[in-house]
């Protein structure tokens, strides 16, 4: 596999984590209403795992089936977590 | 059904589907299950919160934030220095590959050092695993993150001692890319939980 | 070796070092064959065990308060004067249900036959990873040692149900069972870990180690449901161990998860417990199934029906599965309306499973039929899976779960489906891959006889129990004769009794037969069933490595009563222009 521009880019996807941990800690004490603060900091905390999935581990660069097979297991976990979250205990 | 030619779909030693090979594509199984158990964990945080009759207590409250935001870095650094590593030796640089991997490995103790320097303020303070749901939903979410820490640094180790033999090549490789790739996840659930945990 | 058409490769298989020692070859094995058989030795002790526990508890239920004949060896913590205590009659069902799900219809299907034909069938020389393999096998001993052990601690053997529901099972005040249950459920994680590296292995192996040809429409029907179950394992025991841990932490930390005093709630226990359990109920079935079309294409002598809808009907029970699991929960308080969709997918995954029985159906019609004992027992199977399936449509349906939930109609149920089922497709795996494993054939007739005694005693055991349930016999009870609705069927109780002792016999006498024939069968040839699958090109049993060079797939694997060809079978690696070419 060949590196040719990878390596620069490792460096941008770690400004990019650092910069988006101080948003996130900035933000949940900046005291948004409830609903927003916890949409902004799940949507932060997203984009980081993303960029370390898509770019540390690799995954931007292999096939559609390894991504698939990656993506596979949240479709169970958010099945559970949304349908026992409707239990509204 | 009569057919001369052979369809040689599946060439043994060219994995085809996925295109990576065993133990790689063995890794990334493992990953699949992992997110399961961490959803099994995290997910209970979550269904035990929204439906706690008592309130939970607000960010910074209990939990020290900026001691663990600065820790949250510390194992992000160690996810660049992994990565440093494998662009190593994909490079065939053998000295780098040790210099990254012991960094990787060094970090990673740091953290759980931190973690466990936490443990022991709050449980001066009185919280513990039996203070409520708060204690031990806490507990048990970083704790676990923190066993799988702990594993992957003694694997790092493991992986940086076959490096300093030679073990690994520019041509041949594959457990810096694994340990690699364990070590991304295992960042990539502490963003998921510091976010859920110690911020919302 | 029969008549070897194909083509070689010139993929040499990796030369690999050659154990000599007898611990490297039988003990400490990599060799999946080996392992597999490791696994069949000790799953059918613990079958044994499974089967003992039921006759005990069956001794309760048919003549309560008796004396169990050989009970007063058993300490008084357990049986005074070998009269079963309510308290040990718990452990029993408990362990009962904890042994025959964990540590024997699962391992029989799962470690047993995906170790040993994953390799074989698509055509390579080991697992991916032999010696993780090794080490599952071990890690799954150690776990039915713990699980035993727990029957001799102080507090006994855990008594929670093997659902294990908080906060039964999570307070040691409300169980009075606190090593036992922390034995059961370090036992149960460990056991989850070696699933886990199984489904690693097999995931891995299917994916990337198929021989040359064999594209995923030309696989064996067995290995796509290996292959499936595989996958659900991977996905759906993770969610138990976190449950597990959260459980262990209850009873041990003083956290509250489950313990509704201090704000935790014992229904989250249920739902990760049954998120898990469903899908294991379909990873204690999909194999039998696979095993199933094998044997009825081969003793049908027909290529099975509608492969390609087999095919989907296994990755749709596998989807469905994850999203059905309340059905078990319509009676434990949960909000009406999940309640409702809950029947409605339970209600809609019946139907890849009516698709298998038709296709089963439909191969069977019009098929030479060969009635070996294999295909008495798949045979079997697809009657008594179907009732199985019967009444689970009743179930599903909430309005009439309200009234049958937690009686005996619960547990006809599920023993149409895990012994009707399961362990007939087991057993008709056993039979049928007995030659291939050893070397040995298994007497046909002693086979008949074996086959005849299980289907006849266990429709005695397990049909009256619909009739019990819907009278109103509750689950796991200890004394039905105390109950004044219950006392008009205690007759049936006994009947079912001694039924079941009959079966346990016929195990005991099935037990007898497989060593016997281990060391007394009449040498076996390659391919006695006369089968397509590429294990029957081998030797039997195959050398260590399988093949000296990798053989090359050229067609699917239900090649029967092939028009080109004469004889009335293809294996999967021989081209039908080259092998004796049929006169037309």
């Amino acid at each position: 596999m060949s590196a040719e521009g990878k390596k620069p880019r490792y460096m941008l996807v770690f400004g990019g984590l650092a910069a988006l941990t101080a948003i996130e800690v900035a933000v949940a004490f900046m005291g948004f209403e409830r609903r927003v603060t916890v949409m902004i900091l799940i949507g932060l905390a997203v984009w980081k795992a993303l960029l370390v999935a898509m770019y540390f581990m690799h995954l931007k660069w292999e096939t559609r089936a390894l991504k698939i097979l990656a993506a596979v297991p949240f479709l169970p976990a958010a099945i559970m977590i949304i349908v026992v979250l409707m239990e509204k205990f | 059904m009569t057919s001369h030619s052979v369809d040689a779909g599946a060439s043994r030693y060219e994995p085809t589907t996925f295109k990576v090979k065993d133990k790689k594509l063995g890794m990334w199984i493992f990953l699949a299950s992992e997110v399961m158990f961490f959803t099994g964990l995290i997910g209970s945080y979550i269904i035990l919160r929204w439906g706690a009759a008592t309130p939970w207590p607000v960010p910074g409250e209990v939990l020290n934030v900026p001691i663990t935001a600065g820790n949250t870095f510390l194992l992000i650094c160690s996810s660049v220095t992994m990565v440093k590593a494998f662009a190593a030796i994909e490079d065939g640089n053998q000295k780098m590959l040790k210099v990254w991997l012991l960094a990787t490995a060094i970090i990673g103790a740091c953290f759980v050092g931190v973690q466990a320097y936490e443990y022991t303020e709050l449980v001066h303070h009185g919280f513990l695993p039996s203070s409520g749901l708060y204690g031990s939903t806490f507990f048990t979410m970083t704790g676990f993150h923190g066993f799988h820490v702990t594993v992957g640094v003694l694997c790092l180790l493991w992986v940086a001692i076959k490096a300093f033999r030679g073990g690994y090549t520019q041509a041949d490789h594959q457990g810096v890319e694994i340990i690699g790739l364990y070590w991304h996840f295992v960042d990539l659930v502490w963003i998921i939980l510091f976010t859920i945990v110690y911020l919302i | 070796m029969a008549t070897m058409a194909s083509e070689p490769t010139g993929i040499p298989v990796r030369v690999e070092e050659h154990p000599q020692s007898f611990i490297r070859k039988y003990i400490f094995s990599t060799d999946h064959k080996v392992i597999g058989i490791q696994f069949l030795f000790t799953c059918l002790f613990f079958l044994l065990i499974g089967g003992l526990l039921a006759v005990m508890l069956r001794f309760q239920l048919g003549f309560p308060g008796a004396a169990l004949p050989g009970g007063d060896l058993l300490p008084d913590t357990m049986a005074p004067d070998g009269i079963i205590l309510p308290e040990f009659y718990n452990s029993l069902v408990t362990m009962h249900g904890t042994f025959m799900v964990f540590f024997a219809i699962m391992p029989l299907l799962v470690g047993v036959y995906a170790n040993y034909l994953i390799p074989v069938q698509i055509g390579t020389h080991d697992m991916a990873f032999p010696r993780l393999n090794m080490i599952s096998y071990w890690m799954f001993l150690v776990s039915g040692l713990v699980m035993l052990s727990s029957f001799w601690v102080i507090g006994g053997a855990s008594a929670a149900g093997w659902t294990q529901y908080a906060p039964l099972s999570a307070s040691p005040e409300a169980s009075g069972v606190s090593t036992g249950q922390i034995l059961w459920i370090l036992s149960i994680a460990i056991f989850g870990f070696s699933s886990l590296l199984g489904s690693i292995n097999y995931i891995t192996t299917v994916i990337n180690q198929r021989a040359p040809g064999m594209t995923w429409f030309r696989l064996p029907l067995v290995i796509w449901a290996l292959f499936i179950t595989a996958i659900l394992g991977l996905l759906a025991i993770p969610v138990l161990t976190a449950a597990l841990i959260m459980l262990l932490f209850d009873q041990t930390l003083g956290t509250t998860f489950f313990l509704p005093t201090e704000g935790g709630q014992p229904l989250l226990w249920q739902h990760l417990f049954w998120f898990f359990g469903h899908p294991e109920v379909y990873i204690l079935i999909l194999p039998a199934m696979g095993f199933v079309s094998e044997i009825i294409s081969n003793g049908s002598r027909k290529p099975i029906f509608g492969y390609k809808s087999m095919v989907f009907a296994i990755i749709a029970i596998a989807f469905l599965g994850f999203i059905v699991w309340g059905h078990h929960m319509f009676q434990s308080g949960m909000n009406p309306a999940l309640g409702m969709s809950f029947m409605i997918s339970t209600l809609i995954i019946a139907v890849p499973s009516a698709i298998k029985v038709f296709n089963w159906m439909g191969t069977i019609w019009g098929g030479s039929i060969r009635f070996h004992t294999p295909m008495l027992f798949a045979v079997g199977f697809v009657m008594l899976f179907a009732i199985g399936g019967f009444s689970g449509i009743f179930m599903a349906s909430s309005p009439v779960d309200i009234y049958i939930h937690d009686t005996y109609f619960i547990v006809a149920h599920i023993h149409y489906v895990l012994f009707g089922g399961s362990l007939f497709a087991i057993y008709g795996a056993i039979y049928y891959w007995f030659p291939k494993m050893f070397g040995r054939l298994i007497n046909e007739t002693a086979g008949r006889i074996h086959f005849f005694l299980t289907f006849v005693l266990f429709n005695l055991v397990f049909f009256p129990m619909h009739g019990l349930g819907m009278e109103g016999m509750m689950r796991r009870i200890y004394d039905p004769s105390q109950y004044e609705h219950l006392a008009d069927i205690q007759d049936t109780n006994t009947l079912i009794t001694w039924a079941a002792i009959g079966l346990f016999i016929s195990g005991l006498y099935f037990g007898v037969l497989f060593f016997w024939s281990l060391f007394r069968g009449k040498p076996a040839p390659d391919n006695p069933w006369e089968a397509t699958t590429m294990e029957w090109t081998l030797p039997s049993p195959p050398q260590h490595g399988n093949w000296k060079e990798l053989p090359t797939v050229y067609h699917g694997p239900f090649e029967y009563s092939h028009p080109d060809v004469e004889k009335d079978w293809l294996s999967q690696n021989e081209r039908p222009d080259v092998v004796s070419p049929a006169h037309h």
